[in-house]
């Protein structure tokens, strides 16, 4: 999606990094940005994966924006 | 004629003793713990000697590393788990068979779930090269079943970069992950045998690799109908905890009949059909069964079934009969099992070239 201008950017869970970095490399996108939200996604009361939610959103903004965009 | 074939793999020299070949594996992660066949040139050419294919010709790419399957490093692998010339063709045609999207092979290997690629040997090659089918047909004894299903998965571990907490997340694994490999034992079979059940000819011997868990047992000593084995069967397919059902598009069971219950269900009238029609009648959740299971609300159901409302409908665990597959293998007892797939992977079955 990158290669097509299309902003595309992984989910994953911290446990699972190791394997969505070994996946950006193998398919020749290693600037892919990746979001990394706290582990475990399932399993979690509603409260918890809004708190994931939040954390994907901030790393979105960060990957789009850089380490400093404003807090949105 | 592959003698003079060049091959590309890196030549290491190594002090001869099997201690430090093992050693010098088994610290690079080349291993799947168990002491290995160290892959000499010679035993590498002749392992591709049992193939047209040629060394350096790619059976696609294994993931989740994306690394190229070429039939020079499936051989290897092949000998490394100490299989033998005879048993390469049915290694190549699993790995072909893994490789199509619907096996989804990146799934098998990258979940959390305990799944292992269930090679079955249907066909004329499982005899010829001494493939159990008879007792004990998923344990220990017999070299082709167990360096068959070795090789597929030091292949899967070394090219396709599954290895443990990193390729591959499975939460607790399983003894599956270390061979897994059977023959249909078409003697016993009171049926077509399961290769022409899945379209392909009589005198064809193929390889079925199927995504799925380690077998679950089904114990029924008195049963002396189809219905009442099928019925113990049908209730060990539809356990709270299985993944099967939940992306039910991709979900299917593997029912391995033992010959004695397989003799008595045929006796009774019964075809693979009416078999399968009937799992897929009694092999069912309520939904309000489904409510307590693992996976209810997460679930990938067609409209129809997320609009059921009466908690004592009973959905359907796969999406067609025809996805109940039905094979015979074991020996004298009143056993057979279920192998419940990892709701993400469909059988696939490819013809073997040798």
């Amino acid at each position: 999606m990158i290669r097509a201008g299309v902003p595309a950017a992984l989910i994953t869970t911290t446990v699972f990094r190791g394997l969505a970095e070994s996946e950006r490399q193998a398919k020749g996108t290693p600037d892919l940005p990746l979001l990394v939200i706290d582990h475990p996604l399932g399993g979690e009361r509603a409260e918890a994966v809004r708190l994931r939610a939040e954390q994907a959103r901030r790393a979105l903004l960060e990957a789009v924006a850089g380490p400093s965009a404003p807090p949105a | 004629m592959s003698a003079e074939i060049p091959l590309t793999a890196e030549v290491i020299e190594l002090e001869d003793r099997p201690e430090a070949v093992d050693a010098y594996f088994t610290e690079r992660r080349w291993s799947d713990g168990l002491p290995i066949v160290p892959p000499t040139e010679a035993r590498v050419r002749a392992m591709l000697a049992a193939t047209r294919r040629g060394p350096q010709e790619t059976l696609g790419e294994l993931p989740p590393a994306w690394r190229e399957a070429t039939v020079e490093k499936l051989a290897i692998n092949a000998v490394v788990a100490g299989a033998l010339p005879e048993h390469f063709p049915v290694v190549l045609a699993a790995v072909e068979a893994m490789l199509d999207p619907e096996f989804n092979l990146y799934g098998v290997q990258a979940t959390t779930h305990p799944v292992a690629p269930l090679v079955v040997v249907s066909g004329p090659y499982a005899a010829r090269i001494g493939m159990n089918a008879g007792s004990g047909a998923f344990g220990p004894g017999c070299r082709a079943n167990a360096t068959i299903g070795r090789a597929v998965r030091l292949i899967l571990l070394n090219v396709g970069g599954a290895w443990p907490g990193q390729g591959d997340m499975a939460t607790q694994g399983s003894p599956a992950k270390y061979t897994y490999a059977i023959a249909e034992n078409e003697a016993a079979t009171p049926w077509e045998p399961l290769r022409v059940a899945l379209g392909f000819g009589a005198e064809e011997s193929t390889v079925t690799v199927f995504g799925g868990e380690g077998p679950h047992n089904v114990n029924d000593h008195v049963s002396t109908t189809a219905a009442g084995i099928l019925t113990v069967c049908a209730d060990t397919m539809r356990g709270l905890g299985s993944n099967v059902g939940w992306y039910l598009s991709q979900s299917q069971v593997l029912l391995v009949l033992g010959p004695e219950h397989a003799a008595t269900v045929a006796g009774d009238g019964f075809g693979r059909a009416d078999v399968q029609r009937f799992c897929f009648d009694q092999a069912r959740r309520s939904l309000l069964e489904s409510k307590l299971s693992g996976m209810y609300g997460i679930q990938d159901w067609p409209g129809w079934m997320n609009a059921i409302v009466d908690d004592e409908a009973r959905l359907p665990l796969v999406p067609a009969p025809e996805d109940i597959l039905v094979m015979v293998a074991g020996g004298p007892g009143k056993h057979s099992c279920v192998v419940p797939n990892c709701t993400f992977s469909r059988a696939v079955t490819r013809a073997i070239a040798a």
